[in-house]
């Protein structure tokens, strides 16, 4: 009775644990946070320089944009052939799905600033914009992301809460046309480096999700 | 005494075990992912598909894009008993701490 029962247990720890192994999806791997990072940080100090502004604020995000979004697909695509798997795994469109929505009013929002809002200098408010639907679209995947994406998009939804404090509250050095740079550089940047450091060890062992 | 008949035995084995849950987990599987999860041969992993396709558990979806695939899902019958392996298995942990 004692064998039956603990082999019924470990039938369900297994199954538990497939289970969980199974609908775990890491969005953002390391490699691609880490790019992120890099080239938001680059770009950051690119447009410091830049007296140009506004509407090249918006074209250089946008390109570092472009050029991570082709790194994360290189790093899926160099993971699937490894494996054997397809490129557009069930779990990558169950992501998409879930993502989606968030990036409508990001979207729309860069439209309209790319054709008339630059003329009224939103910068700061297109930014905000950007982090806190970045964080929605992060916490969006919670139903089956890791644990460290999910405190990623928390981070990134609080700094975006915090925008009108830090914007009232920053200091002289930093000029109300370098502020919504410096806020890009923080998050998109410092974040995501942080994000990739803390999970690269991790790469092997997978973290449970976040249920 | 529990009644151990009851177990579903195309599920209770090791290997269709697993792949039951992963099918019940996620709606569909190709034969590769399965595969890679699982980490078990081809020839172990196509045999317990057959076991568990002929017991009705499982569909299988045959389709070719750039290259023939196989797909795998759980059948409404195959969730159902997947669910009824799971109480099973509860109730025998449940009886046995009694």
């Amino acid at each position: 009775m004692a064998n039956d029962r603990d082999r019924a247990e470990q039938d369900l720890r297994v199954i538990r644990s497939l289970m969980e192994r199974a609908t775990t999806y890491r969005a953002i791997s390391a490699p691609t946070a880490l790019c992120g990072a890099v080239l938001a940080i680059a770009a950051a100090f690119f447009i410091n320089k830049d007296e140009t502004r506004p509407r090249s604020f918006v074209v250089i995000w946008l390109g570092v944009l472009v050029l991570v979004l082709c790194a994360n697909t290189l790093f899926v695509w160099r993971e699937a052939t490894r494996a054997g798997r397809p490129f557009f795994s069930a779990s990558m469109k169950m992501a998409i799905r879930a993502v989606t929505p968030c990036l409508i009013i990001p979207l729309a929002l860069t439209m309209w600033y790319l054709t008339t809002g630059y003329l009224g200098a939103q910068e700061l408010l297109l930014v905000a914009i950007w982090i806190a639907f970045y964080g929605l679209a992060l916490l969006a995947t919670s139903f089956f992301a890791p644990r460290s994406l999910v405190v990623l998009g928390w981070c990134f939804l609080l700094s975006a809460l915090a925008i009108p404090i830090v914007a009232s509250n920053a200091p002289e050095e930093i000029s109300a046309l370098q502020l919504p740079n410096v806020l890009m550089a923080v998050t998109f940047g410092g974040y995501h480096l942080i994000y990739a450091l803390c999970t690269w060890r991790r790469k092997g062992a997978e973290e449970p999700p976040n249920a | 005494m529990f009644d151990f008949d009851k177990l579903d035995r195309a599920i209770h084995e090791k290997g269709r075990l697993a792949i039951m849950t992963l099918l019940a987990a996620q709606r569909s599987w190709s034969f590769q992912d399965l595969k890679a999860e699982l980490k078990m041969s081809d020839g172990n992993l196509v045999t317990h598909l057959r076991t568990l396709h002929k017991a009705g558990l499982v569909s299988m979806t045959k389709e070719v894009t750039d290259r023939p695939q196989t797909s795998y899902a759980l059948t409404v019958r195959g969730r159902a008993a997947f669910k009824e392996y799971i109480q099973v298995l509860e109730q025998i942990v449940k009886a046995g701490k009694r």
